[in-house]
């Protein structure tokens, strides 16, 4: 694939986002497709902001995507979506998971949570379109409230802009677990799809 | 077919892999034997990945005490003519830098490798610093990837090239090569394995002043040799464009960022770049004709000005005209990236980037004032908080004693308990390097009247605290050091140590005990307690602050993280606290205020425990003045 796509994984410490990337980048690979990314670990399981970046194509060298030029932001955490705002580009998408993980600091009267209109209207400033789904909601759904981050993997693939398949997304989530998981997994997956599916139409 | 792994016999297929097992996978793939380490972020997942795979490649793989004890395992290998390698963070080399400036002296004799992870921005780190100087001094060679798939190439060839030179090589990871990700073409596994043998060599490994006048013109001839070959390795490329008015040095990873930054300015046809792999020795003949054929140089490196100073060295010395920037337009402080190199080559060239990065720098700035802070925190459940807890009341209370506005003081270390600089702990007032908690108690006992309570972790005890502990006895300073005993390396994912029972490739050990050790360096007073029995754990360091002479108390209480994780897998059930609306004042507040438990939120005008969050430890519940808290009985 010539060019370079660009995806930014954002939320809180525990949520999953690095397994996203992993799921992502082996779904690449299995493509045939070339793939770059990078994150900052190590504070990841004590509840501090996590960031995870995959791009995708031939044009691709550096671990980090350029700012203002982030396809698509997938926000497992509502305050997550704007941390890292400058990195969007003017013709991406956001996908933000409507459950807030709100962090002691605010318990500690430091600062408020922002409230997620303020959130939304922040980044439709900025991308071209935001979709806000309750991947909470869905999750147990499809069977397991750890299943939230898989949810919005699927919504990813909903804004079909993806240069994986989605077969080799989903053979991927197969392979990656043990076959109960797989397959809350795989159905949690389809709940994210089609909400981005409906919430775009 | 069986799915491909980091230790896949599969050449030439392709692997999303982690920068550091690429690295690890290098060291695979060259046989290498033995590989020591000490965890520290971001070089840790190189000899854990080596640790999963060890006993299938017939090697030796430890977790160290410390770095220089990691590198020397390496070199004692080495010098028993086996492949070895030795990781480290940026700062553990500092650790293990005595034995490497000797180690030069006496090169390799099975393949040795360093491998260093610096830290630009210091994401991890109390420092960012540039281990190319530490090379620069030891006259060791340096091999810098700009990509994983490099890092993997690099790691597996060096092993070679230390061979065929005779020397000790270093490979200089960064953050975003060993926490970077990409796709990796496998290579083929070495299945040589050597029997160590030690041929003894006066001369060569026993350092008296002889020695070192013997080996250092030896180690000089080696490094010439390394200087001449510069020119024709692989990871030196020249990329000439006709015509070209600019040209770039691109070091390590700025390699990629140039690539990206030169493709988005539309500008790969005029500029000519030369690709650095080796920034010590430097491709000489390569850099000159680079020199030679342009009018402007831009050197393009992460952190100091290292390749930079050599390139203006050699244009000095030639008498050359052209102009050679650096650091006068790339930072020197932090990460590179592709938007900061595109912004120097704009400035240098006149183009223009097609983003603006000053609406971009306003934008961040104004999202970040709406956005809640999110530091990382103590885990629910955490021991540290509950030895915490119990250090400040019985620090605060000795404190009073010694009159108006004295406070005590808490030289603190490196590990997860860094965290209570923050509130609401406010328990660390240094944070300096490992075991410098302790160092510095020590200077302190003798000017300042306060008590002083140093701290630091099981680990950090093992790596660097006994000396100063031991310092302590000795020159009779009235300190209190305190153990925080989670038994784990947490802050860097849980890493066996002396003090767990158990090694790095999964056999038991003798465990060796902080209280053991305290004792036998002669300190008269030693406590163990429990730190989730509140009152006793505030007793007994009360006790110890008021002791005359050194004291030691080890908080002993799980690592919260590994203990969930493990009752999980028992399928133990976790009995959360709650609290009891009518009896709490909402006025009060001490559990917020006090514990900074990321399980405890402010919900309305109440407070409420996030029972997904809360793991059981009762901490709350015995801080509250109420008696508000309680467990729940089912589940």
């Amino acid at each position: 694939m010539t060019g370079e796509f660009n995806i930014l994984l954002a939320g809180v410490g525990g949520q999953g986002v690095i397994l996203m990337s992993e799921l992502l980048g082996r779904a690449a690979i299995a493509d045939g497709l070339r793939v770059r990314g990078s994150e900052v670990l190590g504070m990841a399981v004590r509840g501090g902001s996590v960031t995870s970046i995959i791009r995708i194509g031939d044009d691709v060298h550096g671990p980090l995507i350029p700012r203002g030029k982030c396809h698509v932001l997938v926000a497992l955490e509502p305050s997550e979506a704007l941390r890292d705002i400058g990195y969007l580009s003017k013709s991406g998408l956001a996908i933000v998971n409507t459950t807030p993980v709100v962090p002691f600091t605010v318990s500690l009267g430091q600062r408020d949570y922002p409230d997620l209109a303020r959130i939304v209207e922040t980044l439709d400033s900025v991308v071209s379109k935001v979709i806000t789904l309750d991947a909470a909601r869905m999750a147990r759904e499809a069977g397991s409230l750890l299943a939230a981050n898989i949810v919005m993997l699927g919504a990813l693939f909903g804004v079909e802009l993806l240069p994986i398949k989605m077969a080799t997304m989903k053979q991927t989530i197969e392979a990656r677990f043990p076959p109960k998981v797989a397959t809350v997994n795989v159905r949690a997956f389809d709940l994210g799809y089609q909400a981005c599916r409906q919430s775009l139409q | 077919m069986r799915e491909l792994t980091i230790g896949s016999d599969a050449p030439g297929q392709r692997l999303f892999a982690l920068g550091n097992e690429a690295i690890a996978r290098g060291a695979i793939e060259a046989g290498v034997q033995v590989a020591a380490a000490y965890p520290g972020t971001p070089s840790s997942e190189i000899l854990g990945t080596l640790a999963g795979v060890a006993r299938d490649f017939g090697m030796y793989v430890e977790w160290s005490t410390n770095e220089k004890v990691a590198f020397e395992v390496a070199l004692g290998a080495s010098m028993c003519g086996v492949r070895a390698m030795a990781s480290m963070k940026h700062v553990g080399v500092n650790v293990a830098h005595d034995p490497l400036m000797t180690a030069s002296h006496i090169g390799a004799v099975g393949g040795l490798l360093l491998v260093v992870a610096d830290d630009p921005w210091a994401w991890s780190s109390q420092n960012e610093q540039d281990s190319r100087y530490i090379a620069l001094q030891a006259y060791i060679p340096v091999l810098e990837p700009s990509s994983v798939q490099e890092a993997k190439d690099m790691t597996a060839d060096a092993f070679r090239l230390s061979e065929e030179f005779g020397q000790l090589f270093m490979l200089r990871s960064v953050t975003r090569i060993g926490h970077g990700r990409g796709d990796i073409v496998l290579g083929e596994i070495s299945r040589e394995r050597r029997q160590g043998s030690f041929r003894k060599d006066l001369d060569r490994f026993a350092y008296v002043p002889r020695g070192a006048r013997m080996n250092k013109p030896l180690m000089l001839e080696r490094f010439e040799r390394i200087r001449k070959a510069a020119d024709t390795l692989a990871y030196n490329r020249l990329q000439m464009v006709d015509g070209a008015k600019l040209g770039i040095i691109a070091c390590g990873l700025s390699y990629s960022y140039t690539l990206e930054a030169l493709n988005w300015l539309g500008l790969e046809d005029r500029v000519s770049i030369l690709k650095v792999g080796t920034p010590h020795p430097l491709p000489e003949k390569l850099i000159i004709r680079l020199l030679n054929s342009v009018e402007e140089i831009l050197v393009v490196e992460e952190l100091d000005p290292f390749v930079e100073l050599h390139v203006k060295a050699m244009v000095g010395g030639r008498n050359m005209t052209v102009k050679v920037h650096g650091k006068d337009v790339v930072p020197r402080i932090g990460e590179l990236s592709t938007g900061k190199v595109g912004q120097a080559v704009a400035g240098l060239t006149g183009c223009s980037l097609p983003v603006d990065f000053t609406g971009l720098d306003r934008l961040e700035q104004d999202v970040a004032e709406m956005l809640p802070l999110r530091p990382p925190a103590l885990c629910p459940g955490c021991s540290h908080r509950a030895s915490f807890r119990a250090i400040t009341a019985a620090a605060q209370r000795v404190a009073r004693e010694y009159g108006e506005g004295v406070e005590p003081i808490y030289p603190g270390d490196i590990g997860c308990y860094t965290l209570a600089l923050n509130p609401p702990q406010y328990a660390v007032d240094t944070c300096i390097c490992m075991g410098g908690g302790f160092g510095l108690a020590n200077g302190m006992a003798h000017v300042v009247e306060a008590p002083i309570i140093a701290h630091l972790g099981d680990s950090t005890f093992f790596h660097s605290g006994i000396p100063p502990l031991i310092n302590a006895v000795y020159n009779k300073a009235n300190v209190t050091m305190i153990v925080l005993d989670n038994s784990a390396t947490a802050m860097t994912g849980f890493q066996p140590h002396p003090g767990t029972g158990q090694t790095a490739m999964g056999e038991e050990a003798t465990v060796v005990k902080a209280e053991d050790i305290a004792r036998a360096c002669g300190v008269q007073f030693v406590e163990v307690v429990d730190p989730f029995d509140l009152k006793t754990a505030t007793k007994t360091i009360e006790m110890a602050i008021r002791f005359q002479g050194p004291a030691v108390v080890v908080c002993r209480g799980p690592c919260a993280t590994i203990e969930l994780r493990e009752k999980r897998q028992a399928g133990e059930k976790i009995l959360p606290f709650y609290i009891d609306r009518d009896k709490c004042s909402p006025k009060c507040d001490a559990c917020i205020r006090l514990l900074g438990c990321p399980a405890i939120i402010r919900q309305g005008d109440g407070t409420v425990i996030d029972a997904s969050l809360c793991t059981g430890c009762s901490l709350c519940a015995q801080i509250c003045p109420h008696k508000a808290i309680l467990q729940e009985q089912t589940r």
